[in-house]
């Protein structure tokens, strides 16, 4: 990766959020305050659902963008999801165990196994770390689909409980909503405290310039290990979050073509900041529902925008305000 | 089946997929070499070239050798006008460019779904007709596809080796800073490469047409193994491509015939990974820095 691209730890630098402290805070109990209470009044089930959805493919977003934040590109982030809602789904329905026991196991199963083959494969640059990711999303759909046995090939599994809270089952839509929220609103508030931490200064110096970083003393392979597998592991978190709520899983549940639209959600919202992810979610996730009637073209568009960004917006959509805030300032 | 049959079988089938990974092998390669951009729509360019033979020969059954020509042509033309207007602008920044041929994968792919449907589509074959050799019989079109692959790669190699703009285009893959400084343009280099590249896909594709069948789909499977083949070789190595593709193909013949295929698609990872351990360059590659 070059100096010119923007990271997570370059552009929320505590200094930033210190100077503009009141009005962030406030934006930010407002959006939390509103996410609360308008799903109170305006109850439709279908934006209820696609909100639920929003959420958790931000999480996946969120996640991918935690590997980039050190300059490593994964293209099997859905394998990852997948291997999370499988070790859940395979949890509750064989041994019975409570989902959020499961979605815990997930994450932590996900994230060592993320660290066994980080340890592998984060010794390789940057192309071959991305082409081997490529090649074990594949390898895992392929064993999900052949291993009969346990998951049942191609027919996935059905009846998987939902996340039941202290004996309450979160069922229904607004239900899980509030759930959803609250796991956002956990990996938000656990990657933004990780990247004001040593640990974000870390990953960013290995952004910008791996030598450098490696010549100052960084110890380049275990941030990236540690990245790797903590973004790992809330993917599969959140995929076992997911198949408690569509309560249902099969090899096609997560694809390559998942991973291609978490990048995109992250190229699109903005890579160089965390709410980039969540923003890219926001706008991504709905545009399939606004286009039902045009299957196919969906695909394409996903791909016209994420080239168009790639070449006329590099920051993403969060860098929209930052554009138009230089504007102003400059009218002044 | 006896097993000097099944051994015969095997090695044909072996060479068959092998010169194929080897075509799309040393032009992801090349791509990688020159420019440094990794291409994930190279498997697309191979469905492209598949189709442009499918309907060339099967359609208007024009001569087969022909179909190739017009596959490679405008597959490459097509190649050089991407690089032009979606790649050239990430030239300096490579997540970006990885991004970017995604990008073109999910467009050039759902567009073909869009146009000719999902639906896989077979394709005549060029010859008919068997070889036999003692206890082994090889069916020819299977010996073509093999011929014709060492044939295009034959072509490609005297084409970087002797001619001036192969060897332009050697010296930037070397070191592009020198090579401009012998007044090399690298902005002509560079579409070049990148339709040359996008061309050998395509008649990849173009030549197991006949032997699988047409598909908007069927890009995947050989861009994987291009993947594995250049991990194997070594990324930029031509050298290696070739070695690492036909070796690739024998492997996987031998092991899905006998262990089945998936054990043969997991066997290969596997392989990837262990040899990624003890050099993480690959078998015939440079260290990257």
């Amino acid at each position: 990766m070059d100096a010119s691209s923007p990271t997570l730890a370059k552009i929320d630098q505590p200094h930033g959020i210190r100077r503009h402290g009141l009005p962030m805070g406030l934006a930010i109990a407002v959006l939390l305050a509103s996410a609360i209470v308008i799903p109170q009044f305006a109850a439709n089930q279908f934006y209820l659902h696609l909100a639920n959805i929003v959420l958790i493919n931000a999480i996946f977003a969120m996640s991918l963008g935690l590997i980039m934040s050190v300059g490593q590109l994964s293209l099997g982030h859905a394998a990852f999801v997948s291997a999370g809602g499988y070790i859940s789904a395979l949890a509750a329905l064989n041994f019975k165990v409570p989902p959020l026991l499961g979605i815990v196991l997930a994450g932590l199963t996900t994230g060592l196994v993320a660290a066994a083959l980080g340890k592998v494969i984060l010794r390789l640059r940057g192309v071959y770390f991305v082409l081997v990711t490529f090649l074990a999303g594949q390898v895992f759909t392929l064993i999900a689909l052949n291993w009969q046995s346990v998951t049942h090939g191609a027919n996935g599994l059905i009846g998987i409980p939902a996340i039941s809270l202290f004996g309450f089952p979160l069922a229904t839509r607004l239900r899980f909503y509030y759930f959803a929220l609250a796991a956002f609103v956990l990996v938000f508030t656990f990657i933004w405290a990780l990247m004001r931490s040593q640990y974000g200064r870390a990953f960013g110096s290995i952004a910008e310039n791996m030598r450098l970083a490696e010549a100052s003393g960084i110890d380049v392979s275990r941030y990236q290990i540690i990245a790797f597998s903590l973004g790992s592991g809330i993917a599969g978190g959140a995929g076992a979050i997911m198949i408690h709520y569509i309560r249902f899983i099969s090899p096609d549940s997560f694809t390559f073509s998942d991973s291609i639209a978490y990048i995109t959600m992250l190229v699109v919202g903005g890579r160089g900041s965390l709410v980039g992810g969540a923003l890219g979610s926001l706008f991504l996730t709905p545009l399939p529902e606004a286009l039902r009637g045009l299957a196919g073209v969906q695909h394409i568009l996903y791909g016209v925008i994420l080239l168009g960004v790639l070449l006329f917006l590099p920051g993403g959509l969060v860098s929209v305000g930052r554009f138009f805030k230089r504007g102003l300032g400059r009218q002044k | 089946m006896d097993y000097a049959t099944l051994i015969g079988q095997a090695t044909l089938n072996g060479l068959v997929i092998g010169a194929m990974y080897m075509l799309m092998a040393v032009g992801f390669t090349l791509t990688f070499g020159i420019m440094r951009v990794v291409n994930f729509a190279h498997g697309e360019f191979y469905m492209l070239g598949a189709f442009t033979a499918f309907f060339t020969y099967a359609y208007w059954e024009i001569p087969f050798v022909v179909c190739l020509l017009i596959a490679a042509l405008t597959v490459g033309i097509l190649g050089v006008l991407v690089e032009g207007a979606l790649i050239q602008p990430f030239r300096d920044d490579e997540t970006s460019g990885m991004i970017a041929t995604l990008a073109i994968s999910v467009i050039i792919q759902n567009a073909a779904v869009l146009i000719w449907g999902p639906a896989p589509r077979p394709m005549p074959d060029i010859v008919q007709g068997t070889l036999m050799l003692g206890p082994f019989s090889f069916p020819w079109s299977r010996l073509v596809v093999i011929a014709a692959a060492v044939l295009i790669f034959v072509t490609f190699w005297l084409f970087m080796q002797g001619t001036r703009t192969g060897r332009a285009m050697r010296a930037v893959a070397q070191d592009k800073e020198t090579a401009l400084i012998q007044g090399i343009r690298i902005n002509a280099i560079y579409p070049l490469a990148f339709g040359m590249s996008v061309a050998l896909a395509a008649l990849a594709g173009a030549l197991m047409g006949p032997v699988f069948s047409v598909s908007p789909f069927i890009g995947l499977t050989p861009m994987l193994k291009a993947f594995v083949v250049v991990i194997l070789g070594g990324l930029g190595s031509v050298p290696g491509a070739v070695v690492g593709g036909i070796l690739l193909g024998l492997i996987e013949s031998f092991t899905a015939t006998m262990f089945g295929s998936l054990v043969s698609d997991i066997l290969q990872l596997l392989l990837v990974i262990m040899i990624l351990l003890v050099r993480p360059s690959g078998l015939l590659g440079q260290r990257e820095y």
